[in-house]
Parts: C-alpha cells; structure tokens; sequence
C-alpha cells in the first residue's frame, strides 16, 4: 500500500529524514518509536504533504502512485488520514460542519452522492457515544476549547467517520489520562481490517498495550534503525533508546 | 461555497455578477448644484414650503462645511458640480399603481439581480420597498402592513402623507449640519424610505428595501427614517447592488432611527455595491451617515451588516443611548478585497444610566485592500452604571493589504465598565493544513475559517439575509488566496 | 541671556499643537503656553541652578553612576569605566513647536556613550528648582554600543512650588545586540508641566526593558516612540499613572515595527482619583514588509472618582499580512466581590481600597527591570497612593 524509499526530507536548512525506507501492506499495523527528534512527527506530516516539509530526495509511493505529487487534499481524499499531534483550533468553525463538509469532499471524489444529513448525524453520534464523547461536541467550534483529551478523542472521531484506509496517528497517546488513552485505542482498533494500514507514531510502549502491533521500527537520526516485533517495543521500554543506538553503532 | 469542479481560474476572474446597465430613459436635471437645483428637486417631488425651506437651509450650511479628511482613505477631489443630482424613472409622473403596471424592464432588472419581487418577498414574508435610482416604484404587502397601522412607504410620500411625523422627527437624530455628506443629503435628499411602528404594535412582517444606482453619473442620495414608538418592534433589512460603470459614482445616504420607551429597531445590511475593477477602476463611493436614537428607557437599537462592496467606504452606525437602561448593538462585517477601502466602525454615546453597548467588528482584508475600524465609545458623566464590550478583530490575506484599528474611549464616569479587545492576525497555516488533510480544497478551507471568523456577526441576521451574506463573503474572497 | 530672541520664542510658544491636532486631542497645552509667556514677560532669566545638598540627597536613594541635569544644565557627571561623555552640537530643528522650542533655548546638549556592562546602573536626574515661573530644556543622547548590556534610571523631580515648564528630549539607540533596562521615574511638583519626548531605535536582536511611572505634575505628557529596526529586536515597556485632583497625565507611545521577526510588548496601568484626567493612546504600526511581527498592547484603568476622565485610545495600522498583533483595554473599578471579601475579613472599606488598588499598581511595580531602582520606585508609588486614596477631601471612593 505504502511504500517509501530511500526518503530525505527537511524544514529549513535543517535536515530531518536522511533515508528512510518503510513498507507498509493494507491489514498490517506498525508503530514507529523514537526519541525526540528522531524525525517521528516529520515522517507523519510528510506523508500527509505540509508544505513546510521539503523532500530533497528518495520517493513514497501509495497504492502504486507517486503520493508526493499530490496535495494534501487529494492525498486525504485518497484514504490518507493523520491524526494530528496537535489539533488545530478553528473558532467558529462548527465540528459536525468539518467532520460533513469532508465526509463529501471524500464521496464526491470518488463519485458517491452526498451524505444525508439524517444518517451523517446518526453515525456521528454513535460513534460519539462508543467514544465516550459528549454528542455537544458536534456543534462546537473545531477544537476550539477543547482540553487534550478532548481533541485527541475528536482525531479518532474524525478517522472513525471517514475510514481512511491509511491512518498515520501521531503521538495520539500522549497527554492522555487512562480511560481517554482506551477509549482512543477501542476506536483504532475497530478500524483495524484486512484492507486497512495505520501507523502508529508514539514515544512510549504504553499504547501498544492497547493496540497489539505487527511491526516496530525504531527512528533515530532520520532513519530506521532497527525494526522488529512488538517484542522489539518491550525491550525499548526497558533498556531505553540508547541500547538501540548502541547496538545499531557496534 | 465554492465547490470543487469550479475552476479556481474562473473563479478568480468571475466579473461583478451583477453590472449590467438597464436601458430606461431617465428625467435627470443637469449636472451641478446651486439653489435652483435645490427648489428643482422639490418641486419636481411636489413639496410643500417648510420641506423646501428646511433643504434650503441644509444647502446654506453645507455650503460653510469642508469636505472630512481625516479618514484613512484616499481618492482624487470630488466635483460636486459634475453631478446631477436628481434622475428618476420616466413613469414617475404616473406612478404604477400595482406591479403589473411596473416598467417590465425594471422587473426584468430586478430579476437579474435576483430579487423576483413576486414569489420571494411573498415566500419570505417581506415587503419590498424597492427604490431604483432615486424614486420608489412599487410597494408591496401595504394593506397587511396598514392593518397593523405601520406606515412605510417612500420618503416623497411620508412628507405629503405624514407631514406631521416627518416634521417632528426629520433631523432630529442627524441634524443638516452634522457632517459634509449629511448636509449635501439634507439639501439634495432625493427620495428613500419612511418607517412608523405605533405604539405596541409589533411589526407583522421584516421590511425591506433593495437599493440600486443606475443612471450614470447621478449621485444618490437616500433617506431613511424609521420611528418606534413606544412598546413597538422592527425589523429592517437593507440590501444593495450596483450595475458596473467606469466612473465613480457618489452616494451619501442619512439613516435617522428614533426608538422610544421600550421599542426597538433592529437594522440589517448587506451592501454589495461596485467596488470597482481590480485595477481600482469604477465603483461606488459610500459617504454615509447612520445613526441611531435611543431615546426612551429601555430601548434597543441593533445595527448588524455585512459589506462587501463600494470602492470607498466612509460609515458608522452609531447609538445614542438616551434612556434609562437602553441598549446599543453593533455587528459588523466588513469584507475588502482588491483595491477597496473601508474606514468603518461604529460610535456608542452613553447618555443616560445603566445604558449597555455591544460592538463586535470582523474585518477581512485581502489584495491591496485599506480597511480601518474606528470606532467611538463615549461615557458621559451621568451615564451611570454604563457597560461596553467590544471585540475587533481582523483577518489579512495577502501581502499588500492594511488593516487598521482606530479605536477611541472617552470615559467621564467612574462606573463605567469598559472593555475593548482587539486581535489582527492571518489564516493560519495550520489551520489551513488541517482542513486540507480532512480533505477540504484550499479555497473551500478559506471560505470555511472566515465565515467561522464571522460568525458572531452573521448569527444576528434575519435567516434569509444570512445565507445570502454568507455566499457574498466567498463570492467577494474568491482569488484572494493561492 | 541677553541676545535672547524673545519675539522668535514667542512666535513658536503660538505655533504649540492644539486640541485640534488629532494627536493632542485630549490634552490642551495652555498651561505650557501660559508658563512660557509669563516666563518672557518676567525677562526670561535662567533659573538659579540646584544645591548640591538637595541633588545630593536624591542622588544617594540609588547607587548609580549619576549625571544631573539641573534646570537644564549638566552639573554633575559620573566617572565610569566605558562611559564617554560629550556635547551634542546645537542644530536647528523644525519637526514641531517643541522640538524648535527645545532646540531654540537648550544651553548644552549631552551625550553619553557606553560600552560593554558598566558596572552600576547610568542615573540620569533632571531636577527643575526656580523658585518663580521658568521654563527649561534638557536634551540627551545615550548611545549604547553593540553588545552592551546597561541599567539606566531616568528620574524627573523638582524643588520648590513655583510654576515651571520642562521640555525634555531623549534619544536613546540601543545598537545590535545590546540590552537596556530602563527604569523612568517621574515625580514633580503639583505646579510643574513637561512634555517628554523618548525616541529609542533598536538593532539586530536588541533589547529594551522598561516600566515608567507617573505619579507627579499638573500636566505632563510623554511622547514614548520606539522603532523596532533590525530583525530580533524586542521591545517590553510598562507604565503606571496615578492621578489625583487637577492632574492631567498623557501618555502617547508608538511602536514602528520596521522589519520582522520583532516583538513589542505594552502595559500600561492607571489609577484615577479626584478631578483629573488621563489619556492613554498606543500606536503600533506594522510596516510593509515588517513579517512575524509580534505587537501587544494593554492599557487598564482603575476610575476611583466621578471627576476623573480617561481617554484611552489603542490604536493599530498594519501593512504587512504574517502578523500577530493585539490589544485589550478596560475601564473599571475595583472589584465589589473582592471588596466585600476583605471587609468580611474585618478591614474597613479604605483599608480594602487601599489593599485593592496597591495590588493594581503593584503588578507593574514588580516588574521593574533595574534591581537597584525596585526599592526608591516602591516607595514612591505607595506614598503617592497613600495620598491618592487617603485625602478625604477629594476621594469619593470611601464615603
């Protein structure tokens, strides 16, 4: 579904991606770790196309097209969804109106009628409730006042909605307290399918306990470094980052 | 919204939907103005002496007035005796007297401008005071309006109808010498629309009136009054468009709103009016001069608009707030695109105690566009218990636009409560990446972050007048990002 | 002063700006008009220049590198490692009244330049002491080199009651990469009128750190222009005014953000009490090309009295489109709720009052940037509130 190659990106003058290579196939989940600008959240913000990320070299390819020829846009349109570390406040701007005017930006490439406004919000609310999101949210500014757990849940609802077949969810776990952090994982996991792919992006083991991975891959330096099973993620957690550096560098 | 498949390249170079100039012929006095030209007007309007005299007087006094500089605008020097200041319809000696006896021209006019007077004003419960050029042609939904004993009609017959209405209450919230444009308007006035609400009725229906300037090189200049008496309630919805022309044209209108004990007059706009190419060629001028009175306790006045239009725009819709407990509101959006200015914003004179103010401005400035708010808060000293809340913002797209905040408090009252907060900022990269990658166009993401940015502002429209200010906004942006 | 040119003052002491000059709508210069005629009718003498004894006394509230400027002479200069002192050649001047004004009767010009990190603080008193109506001038240049890292403390006060006009200037260039904490501390007799124009320019990744305070004069107006020049500059100033009966303080500031990335930051706080009048008016203008501008305003009020008026105008231009910029302004009183709780608590409404308003002024007392200032400042401000509130005469806030 994904595959990226040899990838060098930077923002700036400084070079984050220095040749990064990953393959991901529909139905499969990797989780990519990483210390602090290791290029975790850059390879997340590539893949989805911000401009201010500049690739100098390498190609990714997504269902067999070259995905840096597009614009976000389309790439969302196309299936791609990221979860963003950050979710971005839009004041005035109402949740239900975003999560509608996508829903059929989506649709409507790909030929389909509008949503109807009755089933849009029925299916919004239920996955609200599965969620453990207030059914108010809808009719609140995007993100706008929202606490961290609030904005995180508000990602999965978004991604439960317009069932992305690539879903890049960037460091979702973090700042989130126990019953927002299972609730988050509930809401990947019944996404997880034979014709689905997502990456998780994130610091700690901890999600991975909700969300069992196939792969791990440890980030440093712009690279991949070492990947494996999410015993692989297990041992990170115990020996730390350094272990695999210096093991990598022996 | 814009959708998709439209191609942004059109969209960019989409003209000003509605300049067309309809082909009537008109009854226009030559240009230039002395007194003669003042008693052309009224006679022409048939009106009676202390009408006469009381422009007579206006013209006098303007005559003394310099022209206001100080506004953050710039345009070459006005010829006021290049302008004629009167042109009416030909059939203005014989008055339709229904619309099936209306110029079809003018209706087919009507209709490209999307106002069928027929079905809408019906469907929509509105009666339509439409005004072309200078003079009222067509009334609708009177008999409903005088079964509640709400007079509206045109500003010609209100002096003749009305008199003593007209007298008592002409004026005496704009007075001839307030400002340059004002006095011009005082003298030249050449027709408008007249409101009277009697005591305690509650008007049946929201007035409306749609504005157009037609013949070339005719300045318009309407009045307004609209007079709540006491207990009574209206609303008001005020639209404009404008045919293209390559010359400016110069409008200085006067809205005069009295509210008495317990009324309240709530005032909605929309002005589209020819901004002008985007070379700065053509458009309207808009000098106007809006204000309101609340004169007995516990009245309301609420100015709500939404502009979109004019090349220049020199506007301030103002409260005087009298009464015990009366209440000021102004909401405001102000769209400036290309080479368009705008000095806007809105004055609240706190006159009598617990007299509470709301102002809430949005501007949006995109091209080479100039837009200033200036805005007045003024606490006398017996204005007791006064309280003002006010939030300016402005959003800028693009490099080459300005947007400025001029914003005056004159407190003379330690128990005044005044608060004014102000923010300019741009759209957001962020927030622009994030509406993308949800899959949402670039232009689509735009209109979406500043019809949220306006919101505020859009809530207080009448429903109808809302959507339609909705689609002016990304019809006035299109081009502006990318 | 005998080759006086009384008819050529006298010709610039008429071309003062008026109320009808937008920027001195609020603020009316007869006083300054009116001191200056009586001064060239009485022969225009210099006043008499201050006793050592008294500058002295003053001088010594702060351990600084002092140079006084007595009814506008320099008549004491420090000595100071990296510290250059100077004459500022006489120049003609005809920007405004003021400045001619300034230029046309200065007697000598100062100019001090510094280097590197002095070790105390620069101490610049301007003391006006005439015991009959007069006039002075004072001007100053301070230059500060690149990479300097100076305190300055700028203290205006005077002697005796007499009706006095002070126009001051000063120019302060903060060159790259330098930093300037300036503390300005005005505190004149009750009959004294200044206008004070600061004009201060900032290099490359400079820094200016201010808090200004108001707390004398019957008409004073200060004219802060700041011009943020080169990329990385910042620019952080507060001021306090406390006004009580026929005191009008005028503030006007305005910040040219010239290029980007650059910030500014101002609050400003007043307390009025008594018949009096402030205005506050921030202009922050955002030039063509000027990107990542960062501008901030604030100005609050605390309005104590029913004579009291304040004028507060913040006002924003900008030309440029990757800007941040905002401002916020209130009008107040204390506030009722937290009044009743300190007098649930027993004190009695004064003392609340008092407790109220000092918390007011002293959040922008505690902000202070020059350490050896913080305790003089102090002192000042909470004897000039004292009076403010406690005078039972003019305060309508305890009855």
């Amino acid at each position: 579904m994904l595959e990226i190659k040899d990838l060098k990106s930077r923002i700036g003058d400084t070079e984050i991606l220095r040749g990064l290579s990953l393959s991901v196939n529909a139905g499969e989940v990797h989780a990519i770790m990483g210390p602090n600008g290791s290029g975790k959240s850059t390879l997340a913000q590539v893949i989805a196309g911000h401009e201010d990320y500049e690739v100098t070299g390498g190609s990714v390819t997504y269902k067999g097209r070259d995905l840096l020829e597009l614009d976000p846009e389309i790439r969302a349109r196309e299936g791609i969804f990221l979860g963003f570390q950050y979710p971005v406040e839009i004041p005035g701007v109402n949740n239900a109106y975003l999560l509608k005017a996508a829903l059929n930006a989506k649709r409507k490439h790909r030929g389909e009628p509008e949503i109807d406004a009755f089933e849009f919000l029925k299916t919004a609310k239920e996955r609200m409730a599965s969620l453990g999101m207030d059914p108010k949210f809808l009719h609140r500014g995007v993100n706008e006042g929202f606490s961290g757990g609030e904005k995180k849940r508000n990602e999965i609802l978004q991604m439960a909605m317009l069932e992305p077949e690539l879903a890049i969810l960037d460091e979702t776990d973090s700042g989130l307290d126990i019953d927002a952090l299972k609730a988050v994982a509930a809401g990947v996991n019944a996404l997880r399918s034979p014709e689905r792919a997502i990456i998780l992006v994130t610091h700690y083991q901890r999600l991975l306990d909700y969300i069992q991975p196939d792969f791990v891959h440890v980030l440093s330096g712009g690279r991949i470094i070492r990947s494996g099973d999410k015993s692989l993620a297990l041992e990170l957690e115990a020996k730390g980052y350094d272990w695999v550096r210096e093991a990598v560098a022996t | 919204m814009a959708t998709e498949t439209e191609n942004l390249e059109t969209l960019v170079n989409r003209r000003y939907e509605h300049g067309f100039v309809t082909d009537i012929a008109t009854d226009s006095l030559p240009p230039g103005l002395d007194e003669g030209v003042v008693r052309a007007i009224s006679a022409r309007k048939r009106e009676p002496e202390w009408m006469l005299e009381w422009r007579l007087q206006a013209y006098r006094q303007w005559l003394e007035m310099a022209e206001p500089e100080w506004a953050h605008v710039h345009y070459p020097k006005i010829d006021y005796n290049s302008i004629s200041y009167y042109a009416a319809p030909k059939s203005d000696a014989d008055r339709p007297k229904s619309l099936d006896e209306v110029d079809p021209k003018l209706l087919e006019t009507y209709d490209k401008l999307g106002i069928p007077l027929h079905e809408r004003a019906r469907l929509a419960g509105v009666a339509v005071d439409a005004v072309f050029d200078s003079v009222s042609v067509t009334t609708t939904f009177k008999a409903k309006l005088s079964e509640a004993g709400v007079i509206f009609c045109s500003f010609s017959e209100a002096v003749r109808e009305h008199p003593e209405l007209v007298r008592k209450y002409l004026g005496s919230v704009v007075p001839r010498r307030d400002n340059f444009f004002a006095a011009l308007n005082s003298a030249v006035f050449s027709d408008g629309s007249f409101v009277y609400i009697p005591k305690g009725v509650r008007c049946p229906m929201e007035l409306s009136t749609y504005f157009r300037i037609n013949a070339a090189n005719t300045g318009q200049f309407e009045r307004t009054l609209i007079v709540a008496d006491e207990g009574s309630h209206v609303s008001y919805l005020e639209g404009c468009t404008a045919p293209m022309r390559d010359e400016n044209q110069l409008h200085a209108a006067v809205v005069e709103l009295v509210a008495l004990k317990d009324a309240e007059i709530k005032y909605s706009t929309v002005q589209n009016w020819y901004p002008g190419d985007e070379q700065g060629r053509g458009g309207i001028y808009n000098f106007v001069t809006k204000r309101g009175d609340c004169r007995g306790d516990n009245s309301k006045i609420s100015w709500t608009q939404v502009e979109t239009g004019s090349a220049i725009t020199w506007k301030y819709p103002s409260c005087l707030l009298r009464g015990a407990n009366s209440v000021g509101e102004f909401y405001s959006v102000a769209v400036t695109n290309n080479l368009q200015q705008a000095d806007t914003g809105t004055k609240m004179i706190h006159i009598g105690p617990n007299t509470r103010s709301t102002i809430v401005s949005k501007g949006i400035s995109a091209g080479r566009a100039q837009q200033a708010y200036r805005g007045l808060v003024r606490v006398m000293p017996q204005a007791h218990g006064a309280r003002n809340h006010t939030q300016c913002d402005s959003l800028l797209i693009g490099k080459q636009c300005g947007a400025h905040t001029f914003p005056y408090m004159e407190i003379k009252n330690p128990t005044a409560k005044v608060e004014h907060e102000a923010t300019t900022s741009k759209i957001s990269a962020n927030q622009l990446f994030y509406c993308r990658q949800r899959g949402i166009s670039e232009e689509d993401a735009v209109n979406m972050i500043v019809n949220g940015f306006c919101r505020e502002v859009f809530k207080e429209l009448p429903m109808e007048f809302a959507v339609e200010a909705q689609a002016l906004l990304n019809v006035s942006l299109e081009g502006a990002v990318g | 002063m005998n080759q006086l040119d009384t008819a050529g003052i006298r010709s610039i002491v008429g071309r003062f700006p008026t109320t009808r000059d937008e920027d001195w709508k609020y603020t009316d210069l007869a006083p300054a008009r009116d001191i200056s005629l009586r001064w060239l009718d009485a022969g225009a003498t210099p006043p008499a220049v201050a006793g050592d004894r008294e500058v002295t006394a003053l001088t010594s509230e702060i351990d600084a590198h002092w140079f006084v400027i007595a009814n506008g002479t320099l008549t004491r200069r420090p000595d100071a490692t990296g510290v250059t002192i100077g004459q500022l050649p006489a120049t003609d001047r005809n920007d405004d009244a003021l400045a001619e004004l300034n230029a046309a009767l200065l007697r000598e010009g100062l100019r001090i330049q510094v280097s590197g990190t002095p070790d105390k603080p620069l101490g610049l008193l301007f003391i006006d002491t005439a015991d009959s109506v007069a006039v002075s001038q004072a001007r100053v240049e301070l230059v500060l080199a690149a990479h300097s890292d100076v305190d300055l403390v700028e203290y205006h006060v005077s002697q005796g009651h007499a009706e006095h006009f002070a126009n001051t200037e000063l120019r302060i260039d903060i060159a790259d990469h330098a930093r300037l904490r300036h503390v300005r501390i005005q505190s004149r007799d009750r009959n004294h009128v200044q206008t004070a124009a600061t004009a201060i320019t900032l290099g490359r990744d400079s820094s200016l750190n201010m808090t200004g305070f108001d707390l004398g004069g019957r008409l004073i107006r200060n004219d802060l222009d700041i011009e943020l020049a080169q990329k990385g500059a910042a620019a952080v100033f507060d001021g306090l005014y406390l006004a009580g009966d026929d005191q009008h303080i005028d503030n006007h500031t305005r910040v040219d953000h010239l290029v980007g990335p650059a910030v500014s930051r101002q609050e400003y706080r007043g307390i009025l009490n008594g018949r009096c009048r402030c205005v506050w008016n921030g202009k922050v203008i955002v030039h063509e090309g000027a990107d990542g501008t960062d501008g901030d305003q604030a100005n609050h009020n605390l309005v104590l009295s029913e004579k009291a008026e304040i004028d507060t105008k913040p006002e924003l231009e900008i030309y440029a489109d990757d800007v941040k910029c905002s401002h916020g302004t209130t009008v107040g009183q204390l506030d009722e709720t937290a009044l009743f709780y300190l007098r649930s608590r027993g004190l009695d409404r004064r003392h609340a009052t008092q407790v109220l308003t000092h918390a007011f002024a002293a959040g922008l007392v505690s902000r202070i940037p020059v350490a050896a200032a913080i305790q003089l400042a102090e002192k000042l401000v909470i004897a000039r509130l004292a009076d403010l509130i406690d005078d039972p005469v003019r305060n309508d806030v305890t009855a």
